[in-house]
């Protein structure tokens, strides 16, 4: 086998192996599974989402009420954040000015 | 010409008697004295001080105070000529014409006239503060070669434009004392007197008409003023002084007879620190954090302000808000922009963040008040008390409008915003304050509404006027020298009517 057949044979695998990777979140930080979890996925992010949710949650319902309330419509996290501002739909959390939607997705994270 | 004089040397008991005395040489004053100067009038423009800073005049200001902490009376103005141009920051822009209006259902706003009767007064008084050509919000289009405008989405903040004073020669403010002083000795029939202070103002017995001013010197000299006609200008603080302490022959005190004098002391508050503007893409116009230089000579800064329907449509008062310095986020503001980013599917990765700074509002308030108190000064006049007030509503005005911004940011997907303060006590805890005095001596139609009439007069006294920002009914979040000076050029048009 030439050095070439070699390499391009590594090369193959390793791009097979980073696809895999990829695809099945090999190297992603896992959660405990939740009920949740069809929302949480929506979260690019999901630490800052926990840390800034934990003041988020304070004023908020449980996770329960909170999951079936943003299931209701079944508009996805994105397309809420940007809708909400320009419908005076926000909140506050601690003090920073946000979509009322960041707010509830940030408060299940934390609290599951 | 006319040098300046001094009252320390005139024979004691001089009597002088000028068409016109001025009572107060600050730029209310001096304006009115020289846009009078060529009337034919002989006018006395009586200042307390000299042409400089001196600690036994300034002492003459000092009073005491109750209520929300404030600055000492003796310390947020001055007492030579040019007054508190002397240490002004030259910040300037015309009150918008939602100041003027009467707001349903909040008590005590609106002046007896629209913003169109001073209008034609602004470009004069643009000229003689010295902030070059009338530029103020215009600057949008002139100013996009130094960086975008904040991306707001559609709402009820957006950027307005401070311009301000500077001399052609100085990068400071004009001073109006150093800037006239050569105009006013030129100006064949003014007279400015230095060192005299008006301690009275004596009425006829029917209280109709001013027949005398008493004057006197820290060194002890006496003279009096028999003008055909006065103008108080010497601030909203020692304008409501003056009338309170003038009570011989009305006994509450000169204009007082509903109550008012004194009562409805402003400032506008600036607190320091009001909030933390993120700018996901970290990119924000330097003319939002320093002055901006147009090719035309006009020195700009823009400011985010509520939009009149804004301020209508949700019962708030005026405020401008300034971005002031880049700011670190600790790990929790950190988690919070990069959630909201990532959620509005905004990269956040070269985010910045900048502190913000405002000038506030405050709603009218009669027992925000100047009263006479049992301390004297040296020249025997009674000292002042300063009643200060700061409602919650105050701050909660303008809590909405930087609320409003937030929303505007998000709906634009530019950046977001946190806000520092909610309760009480932290307001106050970062309050600074403007040193713009006004209001002690308001302007509107109903004698019991208000001290002056729409012309400035003293409601009842055929000959006494008021110039300066004690007459502001409303007050605006502009810094007020501008439309003081504009206001006063208008009263010296009306003087001119009514005395020549």
């Amino acid at each position: 086998m030439t050095r070439r057949a070699v390499l391009a044979g590594l090369v193959a695998v390793l791009a097979a192996a980073g696809g895999a990777a990829w695809k099945f979140r090999l190297f992603a930080k896992h959660y405990p599974p939740t009920p949740y979890d069809d929302l949480l996925s929506e979260i690019v992010d999901r630490d800052p989402a926990i840390v800034f949710g934990q003041a988020a949650r304070k004023s908020l319902p449980g996770a329960s009420l909170l999951a079936a309330g943003l299931r209701r419509d079944g508009r996805k996290l994105t397309e809420r954040a940007t809708r909400e501002p320009g419908e005076a739909q926000i909140a506050e959390v601690a003090g920073w000015v946000v979509p009322q939607s960041v707010a509830l997705y940030a408060a299940l994270a934390a609290q599951s | 010409m006319s040098a300046f004089q001094d009252a320390r040397t005139l024979p004691r008991d001089t009597i002088l008697t000028p068409d016109l005395a001025i009572i107060g040489g600050g730029p209310a004053g001096i304006s009115l004295a020289l846009a009078l100067a060529d009337s034919g009038l002989n006018i006395l423009l009586l200042e307390s001080g000299g042409r400089a800073f001196e600690s036994n005049i300034q002492k003459l200001y000092e009073g005491s105070q109750t209520g929300v902490p404030y600055v000492a009376l003796d310390g947020g103005r001055l007492r030579f000529l040019g007054g508190s141009t002397n240490h002004w920051g030259g910040w300037t822009r015309p009150l918008d014409g939602i100041d003027f209006e009467n707001r349903r259902g909040m008590a005590h706003f609106g002046w007896p006239f629209a913003r169109n009767v001073i209008e034609p007064y602004f470009a004069r008084a643009q000229a003689l503060i010295e902030a070059g050509p009338w530029v103020y919000d215009e600057a949008d289009k002139t100013a996009s070669d130094s960086g975008p405008l904040l991306r707001l989405g559609p709402g009820g903040v957006y950027t307005s434009w401070f311009q301000f004073s500077k001399t052609k020669v100085s990068n400071l403010p004009t001073h109006f004392g150093d800037r006239y002083q050569t105009d006013l000795v030129h100006a064949p029939r003014i007279t400015p007197l230095l060192n005299a202070n008006v301690t009275a103002i004596r009425l006829s017995p029917d209280a109709r008409r001013v027949l005398q001013l008493d004057v006197a010197t820290l060194s002890g000299n006496r003279l009096t003023v028999k003008p055909r006609y006065t103008v108080l200008a010497a601030g909203a603080i020692e304008n409501a002084r003056l009338m309170l302490a003038s009570s011989d022959v009305m006994t509450a005190g000169i204009g007082n007879g509903n109550d008012l004098v004194g009562r409805f002391f402003a400032d506008h508050p600036i607190p320091r620190d009001v909030a933390t503007l993120v700018s996901f893409d970290g990119q924000i116009a330097p003319f939002y954090f320093n002055n901006l230089t147009l090719p035309n000579g006009a020195v700009m800064r823009a400011v985010l302000s509520p939009r009149p329907e804004f301020m209508r449509a949700h019962g708030v008062v005026g405020s401008l808000t300034t971005v002031e310095n880049e700011v670190p986020l600790d790990p929790f503001a950190t988690a919070a922009v990069v959630t909201t980013a990532q959620a509005l599917g905004v990269n956040a990765s070269s985010a910045k963040a900048y502190s913000l700074g405002c000038g506030m509002e405050l709603a009218p308030d009669p027992d925000r008040r100047l009263t006479l108190g049992s301390a004297r000064d040296a020249l025997d006049m009674p000292r002042l008390n300063l009643h200060m007030t700061i409602s919650d509503d105050d701050f909660e005005h303008f809590r909405q409008t930087l609320t409003e911004l937030g929303r505007q940011l998000l709906a634009a997907k530019s950046g977001m915003i946190h806000l520092s303060y909610n309760r009480r006590d932290e307001w106050l805890g970062a309050m600074d304050w403007g040193n713009h005095h006004l209001g002690t001596t308001r302007m509107h139609n109903d004698p019991k509404q208000g001290v002056v009439d729409a012309a400035s007069k003293v409601h009842g006294i055929g000959n006494l006027y008021v110039a300066g920002s004690s007459v502001f009914p409303t007050y605006g979040s502009s810094n007020p020298t501008l439309n003081l000076v504009a206001l006063t050029l208008r009263l010296a048009d009306h003087l001119k009517k009514v005395m020549t």
